[in-house]
């Protein structure tokens, strides 16, 4: 008897260590964001239900979240941010699944070259590809250029002046930039998977469509979580492409959340209290979708 | 593992920190002189850095001064300095290259964060900016109406902007006067002259648009189709404003603002006036010759000129006028900037001084910076230098600079109001909306709307 | 096998034209570098030759080498300290995960999802009143640990196999030794994929640098090229330089690294 209860007694104290020592390790991390995100946000929060030019703040109760609704400028923002939301993201993840799976065969040539030339986008910075993007989708630009001696074209079409193409350009930019990005995410994730998995299944006679649904999918799914809350933060928090790109035009008809904020905060006379609520609507949206997010896609099995 | 992702790291940046010595060191070889100047200003700069650890100068002497362009006011605030140590040996100015947008974010967030010991004690602010931010924060201004500049020296127009409340917060400093400037060769190719698009009114303009776009195929103008900017100055031409005395938005009903609505969107329909959507497109349009012309403030002459092949083949006069319009004339204003004094600004006395005995007072300083640097004086004695009347080679041998100082005296004022950038944008939609076919009428009562909820503080 | 091959040969199709796609801009940003400003402008698509004229001129005009100095400084400290306590955290949370932790990790999600306009000004008040403004501990202490990291440790985490931490302890590893000598070993592929994200954002960082650096020697690379696009007149031949120049590092530590992240020999271990 006393010899099983040693074991026993010593092993609960031995789970009793692991949990503390699992403690110890995320208490800096944990501290940090604490500082500084929790307790900023609070002082967001409260600045929130103020209302005021610049630094004569008033207490104003839900005055801000009222207006926002009525705000028919953030509305459309909020409508744009949404509508990049859900063509741009799912476009961008798997196609960066796609060039991952391409990117992660053993018998591939230029593995380094391609993978830098893929990432090369993200790296670049946002003045110079604003100032390309703009150029290359000009009335007289490249892009309209090739479509003329195409024929598909009679006169250059104004793609950043029309409302539907203007916002085309900010996804296609988006995905341009920011595929190698999440590329970069998969293909680390990858490299855990053993690759006599994938020579197994090619023995079976799986085709590389299969493989990529039936192996790849399924095992890079915790990290198909993160890039996919990660994307939808980044685009819910959009602003350098309304704000470089289009400047949120033509007639606001690609101005982001973002955007907006940073307009009522730093170009117009600043009204905190509203930016601050307008912000907290953004940090309710994100976290509603990154929980349903986490539910399907956080399991342990 | 660490270790070598760390040695990683290093290696690039001690590598990229040896390129770019060389890369110095080859300009040396090639121009040794220059260089050696540059060091040396290197090590000054270093010095003052070490001096100043933040914000305004606590040393006595020294004045530290935000402002954006190396070309520009960062080299007429260092020409003032040069001038004011003349008299004062023991001055000294330390520049700090801070684009506009980061002066406005710097100035919100400091004023906001109740740390206004991290502001410069002089920086230069936007006139369209201006009584925003001395309204919205007018702890971080102060009070120069009874500094001894007499703001009487400067053009009317130009010392509103930097108004509140009848007390003077700025030093005006450059000028955005309109200019009209047009491709003589191009204007010829259509069997006109400059003369006749001088003292001329919209609609001359339009006719004589349609002329020339029908026989050389290139606009008259281009305009950055999501920018109000063309709008403006048209209404400053007739001292017409967006708001009214009050700072209540008067859009609805106002006559010259749906006649100058109703100009803009012939100028497109007809395609005299070409849209374009971002500010490289439209100096793009500018030196590949696609257009005959523009108008804009007289800063834009500095991108004109950049095309150096294109000199001799450029004129510049007034703009159009509205016709049917009460006020109306040829001349009008398109951005500028003032110096403003912050209440962080340890030595008060001094940085008035130096205002006043420089860019309130020293014709000699204008007449230094102008050749170089295009800085129009809006110091109404320097316009009568000698140096302003020289003419121009590239504009076929004009007297520009004398053009431009008599135009901006003509200049009628504007009310930006507080709530100026709100009104712009809400201006832009809307113009926007136009031409995309929509209601002059309907799209005003929608900007008028717009604005007035956002004045809703 | 001509199936196979086939499909080989379409594979490096694809690959090729999104290289190219991807390639074009810097294609561009590198012949602008080299062209003069007004023949950028007007689209010229070959090399120029005012290469060192644009060379000579951002030199003297603008701080390059004390830019480039404490960008380096501040992005290679913030990556490392971020490396460190995030990791340890991921780490944490998902090996001795429980009810507890699960839910501090959600809550520290959040933190993710305020935009960083509305902590600003909060934040910026903080640094100040801690006398942290124009310092290298005021540019890394915001990010220095992200929900984003450790969600991205944790992740990985998962696939550590269980049995070589049990097997570590039977050897008499304790529970720091076994994170040290097992753990970042083991994931060094998320260890340079991370690296490479932490080191590019760092960087990349422009808005907060542009709020709490005051003085001109505390510059970073993206706050001069930003004060080179504000002014009457671009010099767009001179901007690209500083483009091309304040791209270079985060594309050679990219490509540096991506043999780690892409081939990495986690097998080998197990």
């Amino acid at each position: 008897m006393s010899q099983t209860s040693e074991p026993k007694k010593k092993k609960m104290s031995l789970n009793k260590r692991q949990n503390l020592t699992g403690w110890a390790f995320l208490t800096p991390a944990t501290l940090m964001i604490a500082v500084m995100s929790f307790w900023p946000m609070i002082q967001a929060f409260i600045l929130s239900f103020q209302k005021g030019k610049g630094n004569n703040l008033r207490f104003a109760g839900i005055d801000n979240y009222v207006r926002m609704f009525q705000d028919k400028v953030f509305m459309q923002s909020l409508g744009n941010t949404f509508f990049y939301l859900i063509i741009q993201v799912p476009i961008m993840l798997i196609l960066a699944l796609i060039l991952a799976q391409m990117l992660n065969n053993k018998n591939l040539r230029c593995k380094g070259l391609f993978r830098t030339a893929i990432f090369l986008p993200c790296a670049t910075s946002l003045v110079s590809y604003a100032i390309i993007f703009r150029s290359l989708f000009g009335v007289d630009g490249f892009i309209n250029s090739v479509l003329i001696k195409l024929g598909i074209l009679n006169t250059g079409y104004n793609f950043l002046g029309n409302a539907g193409s203007a916002k085309a350009v900010i996804i296609i930019a988006l995905i341009w930039r920011w595929t190698g990005y999440n590329m970069v995410f998969y293909l680390s994730g990858l490299q855990n998977i053993e690759y006599s998995v994938y020579e197994a299944a090619k023995i079976d006679g799986a085709n590389p469509i299969q493989t990529f649904f039936k192996i790849t999918v399924p095992l890079l799914k915790p990290t198909i979580l993160l890039t996919a809350i990660m994307s939808t933060n980044g685009t819910l928090q959009l602003f350098d492409e309304s704000f470089n790109l289009t400047k949120g035009g033509p007639s606001n008809a690609t101005i982001t959340m973002s955007h907006y904020i940073y307009n009522i905060s730093f170009k117009y006379v600043p009204n905190f209290g509203y930016a601050a609520a307008m912000s907290f609507l953004i940090f309710i949206l994100v976290a509603i979708l990154a929980f349903i997010q986490m539910k399907v896609g956080d399991k342990r099995d | 593992m660490k270790k070598k992702l760390l040695g990683v790291l290093l290696c690039v940046a001690m590598s990229a920190t040896l390129l770019a010595g060389c890369g110095n060191n080859g300009g040396t070889n090639n121009k040794a002189d220059t260089n050696a100047n540059d060091d040396a200003n290197a090590e000054d700069d270093t010095k003052d850095d070490a001096k100043v650890e933040e914000g305004a100068s606590s040393d006595e002497n020294t004045l530290t001064v935000w402002c954006w362009d190396p070309k520009f006011n960062i080299y007429a605030m260092e020409e003032a300095g040069k001038i004011y140590q003349k008299d004062h040996p023991e001055f000294n100015i330390n520049v700090i290259e801070t684009p506009w947008d980061d002066i406005q974010k710097k100035l919100t967030t400091a004023a906001t964060g109740g740390a206004l010991d991290t502001l410069p004690d002089i920086m230069l602010v936007q006139d369209n900016a201006f009584q925003k931010n001395v309204i919205s924060f007018p702890e971080v201004f102060t009070d120069l109406t009874d500094s001894g500049v007499d703001f009487s020296q400067f053009g009317e127009a130009k010392t509103a902007y930097s108004v509140v409340d009848g007390k003077n917060y700025g030093v005006p400093f450059d000028n955005g006067t309109v200019v009209a400037c047009y491709r003589t060769d191009v204007l010829e190719e259509a069997g006109f002259t400059v003369d006749d698009f001088t003292d001329i009114t919209w609609e001359d303009y339009l006719e004589k648009g349609k002329v020339v776009l029908e026989k050389t195929g290139k606009p008259l103008l281009s305009c950055q189709s999501t920018e109000s900017d063309v709008i403006m100055m048209m209404l400053q031409s007739c001292g017409a404003s967006l708001f009214d005395d009050e700072g209540n938005p008067n859009m609805v009903g106002n006559e010259p603002l749906k006649k100058v609505m109703e100009t803009y969107q012939q100028l497109v329909e007809t395609g005299v006036c070409k849209l374009v959507n971002s500010w490289d497109e439209y100096v793009q349009t500018l030196t590949t010759e696609t257009v005959a012309g523009t108008i804009n403030g007289c800063w834009i002459m500095a991108s004109i000129q950049s095309a150096e092949d294109q000199s001799g083949k450029w004129a510049l006069t007034n703009m159009p006028k509205l016709s049917d319009v009460e006020g109306a004339t040829n001349y009008s204003n398109n951005g500028g900037s003032s110096w403003a004094i912050t209440s962080n600004c340890k030595n008060m006395d001094l940085a008035k001084d130096f205002l006043k005995s420089t860019f309130a007072g020293s014709v000699e300083l204008y007449e230094n910076i102008l050749p170089s640097s295009g800085a129009l004086a809006t110091y109404l004695p320097a316009g009568e230098s000698d140096v302003y009347a020289q003419p121009s080679e590239f504009y076929g041998g004009d007297a520009v600079f004398k053009k431009i100082t008599e135009y901006a005296s003509k200049c009628p004022s504007n009310n930006t109001g507080v709530y100026y950038y709100e009104a712009r944008d809400a201006i832009a939609t809307a113009i926007q909306n136009v031409v995309g076919g929509s209601d002059i009428d309907t799209e005003l009562q929608t900007a008028q709307g717009t604005v007035e909820q956002l004045m809703d503080q | 096998m001509t199936k196979t091959k086939r499909a080989n040969a379409l594979m490096y199709v694809v690959l090729i034209i999104v290289s190219l796609i991807s390639v074009f801009p810097i294609y561009w940003m590198l012949i602008a570098a080299t062209n003069k400003s007004v023949d950028v402008t007007r689209g010229k698509l070959l090399p120029g030759t005012a290469f060192f004229d644009n060379w000579k001129a951002l030199f003297a005009q603008s701080p390059v080498q004390e830019a480039m100095l404490n960008s380096f400084k501040y992005a290679i400290l913030l990556t490392i300290c971020a490396l460190v306590i995030c990791s340890l955290a991921g780490y944490g949370f998902e090996i001795y995960h429980d009810k507890g932790k699960d839910a501090v990790m959600s809550v520290l999600l959040l933190a993710m999802m305020v935009p960083f306009v509305a902590t600003m000004i909060p934040l910026f008040r903080m640094f100040s009143d801690a006398g942290l403004l124009n310092s290298a501990l005021g540019f890394i202490l915001p990010t220095i640990s992200t929900p984003f990291l450790i969600m991205m440790f944790r992740q990985s985490a998962r696939s550590f196999p269980h049995d070589i931490i049990e097997a570590a302890r039977i050897d008499g590893l304790n529970e720091v030794q076994i994170f040290f000598r097992m753990f970042i070993p083991t994931m060094r592929s998320t260890y340079a994929a991370a690296m490479t994200i932490t080191f590019m954002n760092a960087w990349n960082n422009y808005l907060w640098p542009k709020v709490i650096m005051l003085d001109e020697s505390s510059i970073t690379m993206p706050m001069l090229v930003a004060n080179l696009t504000e002014g009457y007149v671009t010099d767009y031949g001179v901007l690209m330089l500083a483009v091309l120049l304040c791209s270079l590092p985060t594309i050679i530590i990219f490509f540096v690294l991506q043999k780690s992240f892409a081939e990495g020999i986690t097998g080998a271990v197990k």
